[in-house]
C-alpha cells in the first residue's frame, strides 16, 4: 500500500489543477472519478463549472425516459455538490418546461452563480422563475427558448457583462429596462425577436449582435461600442413602417458610436440605414473603423449606395471592405447617374489604408462596376480586389471582365481576382 | 531592463540566468527564455538573484532538472513574439506527447512556476487521457490505489434485458454487502462509527460507476432506501410486483435486523441458527433484488460487468446453499484468510478486503 502511494502519479497534484482537469472532462466522466480511490471520492464535488447535456445519460428512443434520467442525474449532482457554483450550463433539446429546472435555478441562486446558460428544446418554452432575478452576482446570462418576466421590483443585474437572448419571449419595455439596468453590460446579443422596437442605453456596451425582425433600433447611449453585427429581416408590416418613417436611421443607429471598429450588416440592414433624410455631410468620423461587411446591398437603390459611400468616406482608417450585391439583373440594364460616385465623394478623398476588398454576388450591374472602378482609383495601397460573380449570372461575366481590365488602378500592388466556381 | 541585475556583460553577449533545482544542480538559460516564467521573472526583479552561478535562483521542489529542461524548451518556443497561432498550436500538440508520469510531473512543475499556459495545456492533455476510460483503466494509467471498500463500490446494476447473469451478480453483491456489514460490526466500534458517517453520504453517491447516470446505489440504509425507491418506481410493468414486495419487505426488514442483532450480541452463534434465519429471509430478498433492476445498462458498464460476471461465474461452480454456508461460516470465524472455494479468482475478493 505504501509503495502504491509513492507511485500514485496524480492524486497529490494541487486541487486547482485537479479541478482544471475535471472541468475539461464531460461532467459524467468527472463524476465517475469518485469511484477511483478514496482520495478521489469527493474531488469532483467542488467543481465550480458544471455543464450538462443529454450526453450525461444513456440515450434511447424513449424521450420521456431520457428526460427523466437527465433530470435525476442533474438533481443528484447538484445535491452532492459542495461549495459555490460559478458557471452552470444546460444545453439539451430533451428538456423543455419542467418544474425541476426551477429548483435548480433556486439552488444556483443560493450558490453564487455567475454564469448561467440555459439552452432548452423546442416545445413549451420554459418560464424563468423569479429567483433568477435575485442572482446578484450574475455576470453572464444566456437563454434560449425561454419566457422572461422580470418582477416589477427588479432593477437590473448590477454585475452583468454579457447578455444573450435567443428566441426569448419578453415584453419590449422589459428588455429595454433590463438593458439599461445593467450598467456594466459589455456584450449584448438579441436574436429572433418579432417586431422589436428598441432603444439601447448601455454606456459600457462594446459588442452588439442583433438578429431578427426589428422595427426600429436606436442606439441612444452606446459610446463605447466597438463591434456591431446586425441581421435584419423584414416582414410586410415592417416594410410599411419603413416607408412612413422620417427619421434618419443612419444617424439614429450609427450616429453615436465613434469608437466603432467593425461593422457587419446582413439582409435589410443597408436598406434600413438608407431610410430617412440624408443630412448631407455626416457629422461623425469613424476613426477606428477597420472592417466593414455589408451583405445584400442593392446597387440599384441609389439611397443604399449612398449609405455605402457615406460609410466608407467617413472611415479614414478602413482596411477591409466586403460587400455582397443583390441586384435584379433584368431591371438594371438602364442606370442613371453613373458619375454618382465621383460627384458625391469629396474630391480629395482617398482610402489610404484600404488593403482588401471583396465583392461577392456581383451581377455586373452598372453601379456595381462603377463602384469597383471608383475603389480601384482611390485606393493607393490596395493589395487584393476579389470579385465573385453571382452564381446564376453566366452571360454577363465576360463583359464584366472586359470592363474590369480597363479600370485604372491607383495601387501598383493591386491584384484583381475574378473567382469562378 | 535587466542591466542593473547583470554583472559584467559584453554588449553583444546574450544575458543568462542561473537556475538551481532542488537537487542542487545548476543550469544557465537565456534571459528572455527564463523571463517567460512568471515566478522566475518575479524573483529576478524583486531579489536581483540569478545573475551568476553563486546567486542562482532556487526553483521549487517540484521542478527536477529533466522537467526543467522541458519547461525551458516550451518557454524558448513561445517567448518568440512573431509566431502565428497555428505554429504555436502545432508545437503544443507535439510537445505534449510524453508518457503519463512525465506529464503529471510537468503539470506539477508548471504550476509551481505559475506558468499558466503550460498548466492549461497539460491539464487538457490529462483530461484527454482520462476521458472515456473505465475506472480500472484510469487506475492503471495513474497507478491509483484501488482502496475504496468493496461496500463503497458495490451497488445493484441495472438489468433491462432481464439478463440472468446480472440478476446473479446483483444477488452476489447483496450477499457481499451483507457479509461486509456483519464483518464490520464484529470489528472495532470506532471504525464502525467512522463508517456510519460515510455511509449516509454513500447512499447519495448513487450514480457513480457509470450506471446510466442514475443507478440507485444502496448501501447500508439499504432497506429503508429500497422501500422508498420501491414506491417511486416508474416502470408500470413492475408496479404490481413492487406492491406485493413492499409488504414482504416491511416484514423482512424487521427479520433482517433481528438477524443482525443476534450476530452482534453473540459473536459466535451456531451457524445453524444463523443459517435458519437467513435462509428464511434470503429467498424473498433475492426476488427483491431482481425488481431493483430496471432501465438501461451503460455500455461502458457492460465491459466491466462481463469481466465481473466471468469472475463470479468461475466462483459459482458449487451449488448455492453450500456456497452460502461457506461464506457465512467465514463470517463467523472472523477470518479474512483467503480461502480457495472454487479455485481461480475467488481469493481475489478476500485479499482486497484484507487491505482495508
Amino acid at each position: 500500500m505504501g509503495d502504491l502511494l509513492d507511485r500514485d502519479l496524480i492524486s497529490n497534484l494541487p486541487q486547482s489543477i485537479i479541478e482544471s482537469i475535471l472541468t475539461r472532462l464531460p461532467i459524467r466522466d468527472a463524476i465517475r472519478t469518485s469511484c477511483l480511490s478514496t482520495k478521489w471520492r469527493y474531488k469532483w464535488t467542488t467543481l465550480t463549472h458544471l455543464a450538462f447535456d443529454e450526453k450525461c445519460v444513456t440515450l434511447s428512443n424513449d424521450r420521456t425516459l431520457v428526460e427523466r434520467s437527465l433530470i435525476d442525474f442533474i438533481t443528484r449532482a447538484l445535491f452532492l455538490h459542495q461549495g459555490p457554483v460559478h458557471k452552470f450550463q444546460l444545453s439539451t433539446s430533451y428538456l423543455q418546461s419542467c418544474p425541476d429546472i426551477d429548483q435548480w435555478i433556486l439552488f444556483l441562486s443560493r450558490n453564487d452563480i455567475k454564469e448561467l446558460v440555459l439552452e432548452l428544446g423546442e416545445g413549451e418554452w420554459f418560464r424563468v422563475p423569479s429567483c433568477l432575478f435575485y442572482c446578484k452576482k450574475l455576470t453572464r446570462l444566456e437563454l434560449f427558448r425561454c419566457e422572461l418576466d422580470p418582477p416589477p421590483a427588479f432593477k437590473g443585474f448590477l454585475c452583468l457583462k454579457s447578455l444573450n437572448l435567443h428566441q426569448v419571449l419578453v415584453a419590449p419595455d422589459a428588455i429595454e429596462s433590463l438593458i439599461s439596468g445593467c450598467p456594466l453590460l459589455e456584450s449584448l446579443a438579441l436574436s429572433y425577436f418579432d417586431s422589436l422596437a428598441l432603444n439601447i442605453r448601455a454606456p459600457n456596451l462594446k459588442y452588439l449582435c442583433l438578429e431578427g425582425e426589428f422595427k426600429d433600433i436606436c442606439l441612444e447611449n452606446t459610446p463605447l461600442l466597438v463591434a456591431i453585427s446586425v441581421a435584419m429581416y423584414v416582414t410586410d408590416d415592417i416594410a410599411e413602417h419603413f416607408e412612413q418613417s422620417s427619421n434618419c436611421n443612419f444617424i439614429k443607429f450609427l450616429g453615436g458610436i465613434p469608437r466603432l471598429e467593425r461593422l457587419v450588416g446582413h439582409i435589410y440592414f443597408t436598406k434600413y440605414l438608407s431610410i430617412g433624410n440624408d443630412q448631407g455631410i455626416l457629422p461623425i468620423t469613424y476613426n477606428h473603423l477597420k472592417i466593414i461587411e455589408l451583405y445584400q446591398v442593392s446597387f440599384e437603390d441609389m439611397k443604399e449606395i449612398l449609405v455605402v459611400l457615406r460609410l466608407i468616406t467617413n472611415s479614414p482608417n478602413l482596411q477591409e471592405l466586403q460587400i455582397s450585391g443583390s441586384s435584379n439583373t433584368l431591371a438594371a440594364i438602364e442606370a442613371s447617374d453613373l458619375d454618382f460616385w465621383e460627384k458625391q465623394c469629396p474630391s480629395d478623398c482617398a482610402f489610404g489604408r484600404l488593403k482588401v476588398v471583396k465583392m461577392t454576388d456581383m451581377s455586373g450591374v452598372p453601379h456595381e462596376m462603377e463602384f469597383i472602378k471608383f475603389l480601384l482609383k482611390k485606393s493607393p495601397v490596395l493589395e487584393t480586389m476579389s470579385i465573385t460573380p453571382y452564381a446564376y449570372v453566366l452571360d454577363g461575366r465576360l463583359n464584366m471582365l472586359i470592363e474590369l481590365v480597363s479600370f485604372k488602378r491607383a495601387s501598383p500592388e493591386a491584384e484583381i481576382l475574378f473567382i469562378q466556381d | 531592463m535587466s542591466e542593473g541585475v547583470m554583472a559584467v556583460v559584453k554588449p553583444e553577449m546574450k544575458s543568462y540566468i542561473w537556475l538551481q533545482t532542488a537537487d542542487g544542480s545548476i543550469q544557465q538559460v537565456e534571459e528572455e527564455v527564463a523571463m517567460f516564467c512568471p515566478m522566475i521573472c518575479r524573483e529576478i526583479l524583486q531579489t536581483g538573484m540569478g545573475s551568476s552561478k553563486n546567486y542562482a535562483i532556487s526553483l521549487p521542489q517540484r521542478v527536477n532538472p529533466a522537467i526543467l529542461g522541458l519547461i525551458l524548451d516550451y518557454c524558448r518556443f513561445h517567448q518568440v513574439p512573431g509566431r502565428s497561432n497555428k505554429e504555436r498550436k502545432t508545437f503544443d500538440e507535439k510537445f505534449i506527447r510524453m508518457d503519463t508520469k512525465k506529464l503529471c510531473e510537468l503539470t506539477s512543475a508548471a504550476d509551481s512556476l505559475q506558468l499558466k499556459p503550460l498548466v492549461d495545456l497539460t491539464s487538457r492533455a490529462l483530461a484527454r487521457i482520462i476521458e472515456g476510460k473505465t475506472p480500472e483503466e484510469i487506475r492503471e494509467t495513474f497507478h491509483l490505489p484501488d482502496d475504496l471498500t468493496e461496500e463503497e463500490k458495490l451497488e445493484p446494476l441495472r438489468n433491462i434485458t432481464d439478463d440472468p447473469r446480472i440478476r446473479l451478480l446483483n444477488r452476489l453483491y447483496a450477499r457481499k454487502r451483507k457479509e461486509l456489514k456483519e464483518r464490520e460490526k464484529l470489528k472495532n466500534v470506532e471504525v464502525e462509527e467512522e463508517r456510519v458517517d460515510e455511509r449516509s453520504v454513500d447512499d447519495l453517491l448513487t450514480f457513480i460507476n457509470g450506471g446510466s447516470g442514475e443507478s440507485k446505489g444502496v448501501k447500508t440504509n439499504k432497506n429503508k432506501k429500497k422501500n422508498r425507491r420501491r414506491k417511486d418506481h416508474p416502470k408500470d410493468s413492475s408496479t404490481s410486483v413492487n406492491g406485493s414486495h413492499n409488504k414482504d419487505l416491511d416484514a423482512l426488514s424487521s427479520d433482517y435486523h433481528d438477524g443482525d442483532i443476534i450476530n452482534v450480541e453473540s459473536p459466535s452463534p451456531s451457524s445453524s441458527k444463523l443459517l435458519d434465519s437467513t435462509s428464511v429471509t434470503f429467498s424473498p430478498k433475492l426476488e427483491f433484488d431482481d425488481c431493483d433492476i430496471d432501465d438501461d445498462l451503460d455500455p461502458a458498464m457492460k465491459e466491466e460487468l462481463d469481466r465481473e460476471v466471468e469472475d463470479f461465474a468461475r466462483r459459482l461452480n458449487s451449488d448455492w446453499p453450500e456456497r452460502m454456508q461457506e461464506i457465512l461460516s467465514l463470517g463467523q470465524e472472523r477470518k479474512l484468510a483467503p480461502i480457495n472455494i472454487n479455485g481461480n479468482g475467488s481469493a481475489h475478493r478476500y485479499t482486497s478486503l484484507d487491505r482495508r
